[in-house]
């Protein structure tokens, strides 16, 4: 047995240097994806550095200090176009609900996940339209319901991104 | 799996400060982004350096990889037309064929033209290109639409110029990096022109609609103007977008207006031409990069 342990690659893993910041790198890279060469008709791409910034909250309370989501929002709120101030808001609020959903759930797991996550996406789309429609551009439900639909189907992708990073960063 | 106990760091006084006083600084953080938000949709020109910036930060990845698949896309097409190249050689040849007669014809006309102009004495204004560009991105994830113009204010992109393509017009320029500008598409629903049915002159009124089409009404109430088919051109009226731009087709009538669809697809449109606004007074006096 302890033959085998040596064999193996389990010695001497530890976390990663700069596990503390990678979460939050990620999340800045997934705002950076946007730079894509995709020029869509309809706009129903997941916003992935949401889909990133929530799949890391459901998963650690302490991922990055609450504070850090409002410079992270306003990185992609630079990087995607959107309005300024709108994902730093979005994403600071989601911080504070979270920690009330921390306090109030009894119970975790992968569906209450998915619906809190659900939930919060479907929150962000509307914020959405409601800025857009400030802005002069509003947004007819039968474009915005498949853009949320979307995003909540595409979660469980982020959330498994978010895990396979996180073990990496901690070296399990 | 029970739920995390939230964080509770202990009994040490300074992760409890530490956590205190990260979340008086995450309401801080929310209280400044509601701010900034705020700012935005009141006077959105404020944030024109820092939107810039930003633009010139992500636009050496976004012009390289819009190479990229360019180049792939190409190698993918290309081998698409070796497959049917003998019926397409016997397409293009009649087409050839037909166009050469309808250029002949229409060389005709514009020798017609200058004629028939010279006698009137108008005097015919050059209108040159600003800059040439290509659309290298767009808000995919938004439900805006916009795209990225692979020029900027050093090729002398400003704010409020119109942009076409080769097919129609495409939209007018609302931010400018140094090397790359956002295009507010014409499908986009804070983006109104002026236009008219070709076929009559129907005064209409194009606006986006946020999926790739565009909503089009007449000026006066009444009888419906429009047929399937029917290619709407700017009017020119404003003086943001040059007269005879071709701007959609329409392909389906509702009660009191109808639907068209770009001419120019950003998606498919190779080249982009940045042009002056068609009368300069009209990007001066109104502010029109304030609407987005």
């Amino acid at each position: 047995m302890v033959r085998t342990a040596l064999a193996g690659k389990a010695l001497n893993r530890g976390p990663v240097r700069g596990a503390t910041y990678w979460p939050a790198f990620s999340v800045a890279a997934a705002s950076l994806l946007s730079a894509l060469p995709i020029v869509s008709l309809s706009g129903w791409w997941p916003s992935f550095g949401l889909l990133t910034f929530i799949a890391w909250r459901m998963l650690r309370a302490d991922a990055w200090p609450a504070w850090w989501a409002a410079p992270l929002g306003l990185f992609n709120d630079l990087m995607t176009g959107a309005p300024i101030g709108m994902s730093m808001a979005l994403w600071t609020a989601i911080m504070l609900v979270m920690d009330l959903v921390d306090r109030r759930t009894q119970w975790r797991d992968y569906w209450i996940e998915w619906a809190v996550a659900s939930l919060l996406i479907a929150a962000s789309a509307w914020v959405e339209a409601e800025v857009a429609s400030l802005n002069g551009a509003p947004v007819r439900s039968a474009m915005a319901m498949p853009a949320a639909l979307i995003e909540i189907l595409t979660f469980p992708l982020a959330a498994f991104v978010a895990i396979r990073i996180d073990r990496w960063r901690l070296g399990r | 799996m029970a739920a995390p106990a939230g964080a509770r760091p202990g009994w040490s006084r300074r992760a409890q400060y530490s956590l205190f006083f990260g979340f008086l600084a995450a309401v801080a953080g929310l209280i400044v982004g509601l701010i900034l938000l705020g700012l935005s949709i009141v006077s959105p020109s404020s944030y024109q350096v820092v939107r810039g910036v930003a633009l010139d930060v992500m636009s050496p990845a976004t012009v390289a990889l819009s190479d990229v698949t360019a180049t792939a896309g190409g190698l993918v097409s290309g081998a698409g037309n070796y497959w049917d190249a003998a019926e397409q050689n016997a397409g293009l040849k009649a087409q050839n064929a037909q166009m050469r007669r309808e250029i002949v014809k229409a060389n005709a006309v514009l020798q017609e033209n200058r004629q028939l102009k010279a006698a009137l004495r108008l005097r015919e204004e050059r209108r040159e290109a600003v800059a040439t560009g290509r659309i290298v991105g767009s808000s995919f994830q938004s439900p805006r639409r916009f795209a990225i113009l692979s020029v900027g204010t050093s090729d002398g992109v400003q704010i409020g110029m119109p942009v076409r393509a080769a097919d129609g017009l495409v939209g007018r320029v609302i931010d400018t990096g140094s090397g790359t500008s956002r295009v507010l598409l014409v499908s986009d629903r804070a983006n109104v022109v002026p236009a008219r049915i070709m076929r009559g002159g129907v005064p209409v009124i194009s606006t986006g609609r946020g999926d790739g089409t565009v909503d089009i009404r007449p000026l006066e109430v009444g009888r419906n103007p429009f047929k399937r088919g029917d290619i709407i051109v700017t009017s020119g009226t404003g003086g943001l977008y040059p007269p005879l731009v071709p701007v959609a087709r329409v392909i389906r009538l509702d009660d009191d207006g109808a639907i068209g669809l770009p001419l120019a697809d950003p998606s498919e449109a190779s080249f982009a031409l940045v042009e002056p606004p068609y009368e300069p007074a009209a990007a001066a006096d109104a502010p029109l990069p304030e609407r987005r």
